[in-house]
């Protein structure tokens, strides 16, 4: 749980004026960590792009990835289930174009076959510090809001109880055919998550969402880390 | 808080935030200062003084005033340091900006503590206000500890010192040591704990918490040895980090029953994630509760009654329960509440069945469990029978029994009596009380009282009487079905927790 590198990659991003990290920037902060994110390769020339393809294999998922970019889904700038080289620089060039010349390149990323989104995320409360969040991710998050928070550092203890503490808890099961969640892995995840917080004071706030099972295997699919955002006491 | 400089796992130092204090002095003083009485017109000081007599305060009471002579039978010191000898507590409850000087001659007069009582500190926001307070900080800190300022002190039913406009709280002690910021809320809750049953070991109302507050007074409660069970009303904390530690390690060693005030979401946070915009303070501050292992309750009759359940109950959880009483409503209301809770109802045995069965009447009961005795004038020696007998089954760890002592005006008016003489309150108490001996399961009293309106004072005056009978013998009451199990689930929370099967 080194976190090793990981300041550097904040730093360098604080010294460009920057107040967030980009998609690929953020998951390395949390591979540093040892929290499993998607494998993925970042393209700036289109010549790279059926490389890269064939490193990660297919189907892929291909993003614009930039530090400026919030909202990918509705710019158009996800494009999902690529099979083959043709497909992917097909989608190079039309998240190319969605860019409109900001900065930034594609990411070309593993395709993590799942139903089950979790959200996990980090806000620090101005009485209580670093604080990490757990629930139910994806499209559920905003409309639902089934998430519940602890303080960091977080025992092993905490992190389990919040898995019982959300109402669709039921989802961890093994349900449907498919197996129950890997309650150590997730627990594991949360107390880095919070790690991270107690690390690095320029961290302000982390949203790891969604986090979709594969299997009964977490992984981070896309994440969000926010820059020292100036806060005001409550 | 972030500030500071952590160590390689990430937390601040744990160096002692918190200085020494002589509490044994604070809680029970021999000679206590009261400082801002006056024989002309209403002054706190010269209201906790008459409080205090009331209460039958033992030690001596020093009255102090400028213009000296005598208040409520005492002698009147002109000023703290003409009062012989040292002194062990002080109240102080002159005006604000006369509060430091006050503090400081009680300090060198050998006080361990005092509370401030009087307004017109950081809590009114201005410069004065806060400079003031900043003096008081820095003259506690030179060895004299503050409760206060803006509060209403101390209540110990031990030594007699008691809140600010409470002359008639019980001397008897108990269980519950309660915090509280605000001291309408600390107030309240003694009164509402008097005829509810609880009784205390010790109590703060320490307002602005310029000094001591909530985080040192947990840890001070989670050694007491006269303390069971912890019971906190907070807004705010001074700080969340020691809060957060002291209340986890206090909730590990007796139940923390809290209630936060101030729970709703704090709007216009500028925030940039999904995550933030979730972890507003009320949401945080549930978690960190719940984190700490604390009981969270919603008012302060939930935490009554939580407090209740935690002083007279066996320290365990609870896996099922019988409950009995008349009425078949109530039974159905009984296992839904029951069932919201976790908490099983479960059939009676054949065996057990049958046995309760013979003494029911033949139409309209049920020993299924709930036990409907169908008889609201059931005599005490067959409840007590019945219970002994359901406190056979395995599956039941307590017992509840619903009385519906309102159905008693029915004889009353046929035997032109009145009600009081004619429900058996003794006897019921001493049946249950019984119960509990002989089975070694606890048992719930509920007295629901639909009559409460002005042409059944006698009614409610017999409830109150039935319901004194019950605590007397140790056995917790409650108003309703509901709040019984909503104080047991509490217990199945915390005890269940640690055992670690929630």
């Amino acid at each position: 749980m080194s976190g090793n590198g990981a300041a550097e990659i904040v730093e360098k991003a604080l010294r460009e004026g920057r107040r967030t990290l980009s998609e690929h920037e953020s998951k390395q902060v949390l591979a540093r960590y040892g929290i499993p994110v998607t494998r993925e390769r970042l393209v700036e020339r289109r010549q790279d792009v059926p490389k890269a393809a064939g490193e990660i294999g297919y189907p892929l998922v291909m993003k614009g990835c930039s530090a400026g970019i919030a909202h990918k889904t509705e710019r158009g700038l996800i494009h999902v289930d690529l099979r083959n080289a043709g497909e992917a620089v097909e989608a190079y060039d039309a998240i190319l174009a969605g860019m409109n010349g900001e900065p930034g390149g594609v990411l070309v990323q593993e395709m993590v076959r799942g139903r089950r989104e979790l959200v996990m995320g980090m806000t620090r409360d101005p009485q209580f510090g670093p604080c990490v969040m757990f629930g139910l991710g994806g499209i559920f998050t905003e409309i639902l809001h089934d998430v519940c928070f602890r303080r960091a550092p977080l025992e092993r203890g905490d992190a389990l109880s919040m898995m019982g503490e959300i109402r669709g808890r039921g989802i961890l099961d093994a349900a449907r055919g498919m197996e129950a969640a890997d309650r150590d892995r997730l627990a594991d995840m949360l107390v880095r998550v919070g790690r991270i917080g107690l690390d690095l004071d320029a961290v302000a706030e982390i949203d790891l969402n969604p986090v979709i099972l594969a299997g009964k295997n977490p992984v981070v699919v896309d994440a969000l880390v926010i820059l020292d955002v100036p806060r005001r006491k409550l | 808080m972030t500030n500071k400089v952590k160590d390689k796992a990430g937390r601040v130092p744990a160096a002692d935030p918190f200085g020494t204090a002589d509490f044994e002095r604070i809680f029970h003083p021999r000679r206590i200062v009261v400082a801002g009485v006056s024989s002309e017109g209403f002054s706190y000081g010269g209201a906790l003084l008459k409080s205090l007599q009331a209460m039958g305060f033992e030690g001596e009471i020093l009255p102090v005033n400028p213009r000296g002579g005598t208040f409520s039978g005492l002698p009147v010191f002109p000023s703290v340091e003409e009062i012989p000898g040292s002194v062990d507590f002080a109240v102080i409850a002159v005006a604000a900006k006369a509060v430091p000087a006050v503090l400081e001659v009680c300090r060198l007069k050998g006080a361990a503590g005092a509370e401030i009582m009087s307004s017109g500190f950081s809590e009114t926001g201005t410069p004065e206000g806060k400079a003031l307070e900043n003096e008081i900080r820095e003259i506690a800190a030179r060895g004299i500890r503050v409760i206060g300022p803006n509060c209403f002190g101390i209540y110990c039913p031990r030594s007699g010192l008691t809140y600010l406009p409470n002359p008639d709280l019980p001397r008897e002690s108990g269980p519950v040591a309660f915090l509280s910021q605000s001291g309408g809320m600390a107030s309240d809750f003694a009164n509402a704990g008097k005829w509810m049953g609880l009784r205390f070991s010790k109590t703060v109302s320490y307002g602005n918490g310029a000094d001591l507050r909530e985080a040192e007074l947990l840890r001070y409660f989670r050694e007491d040895g006269e303390t069971g069970v912890i019971a906190l009303y907070i807004e705010g904390v001074g700080d969340g980090d020691a809060f957060f530690r002291e209340l986890r390690a206090a909730a590990r060693k007796k139940p923390v029953v809290v209630l936060k005030g101030g729970l709703s979401e704090a709007g216009g946070r500028s925030v940039a994630s999904h995550t933030a915009s979730m972890g507003g303070s009320g949401r945080i501050w549930r978690s960190i509760l719940r984190q700490a292992g604390a009981v969270q309750v919603e008012d302060m009759t939930e935490m009554a009654e939580a407090c209740l359940a935690f002083s007279l109950l066996p320290k365990r959880a609870v896996r099922g329960i019988s409950v009995t009483g008349g009425g078949g409503a109530l039974g159905i209301a009984a296992c839904d509440a029951a069932e919201s809770m976790g908490i099983a109802v479960p059939p009676l045995g054949d065996g057990v069945r049958k046995e309760v069965l013979a003494l029911l009447p033949r139409s309209g009961a049920s020993a299924a469990n709930p036990i409907d005795v169908a008889n609201p004038y059931t005599p005490p020696e067959t409840l007590k029978r019945i219970l002994g007998i359901a406190a056979r089954e395995d599956g039941i760890d307590l017992q509840i029994m619903v009385f519906l002592l309102h159905h008693f005006k029915h004889i009353a008016l046929t035997e032109g009596k009145p009600i009081a003489e004619v429900v058996p309150c003794a006897a019921f108490a001493d049946s249950m009380a019984d119960v509990v001996r002989e089975t070694g399961k606890p048992v719930c009293i509920v007295l629901p009282n639909t009559k409460r309106g002005i042409e059944d004072l006698d009614i409610v005056a017999l409830h109150a009487r039935a319901r004194q009978a019950f605590l007397e013998r140790g056995l917790p009451v409650f108003d309703e079905i509901r709040n019984a199990l909503r104080a047991v689930g509490h217990m199945n929370r915390y005890y269940g927790g640690k055992e670690g099967n929630p």
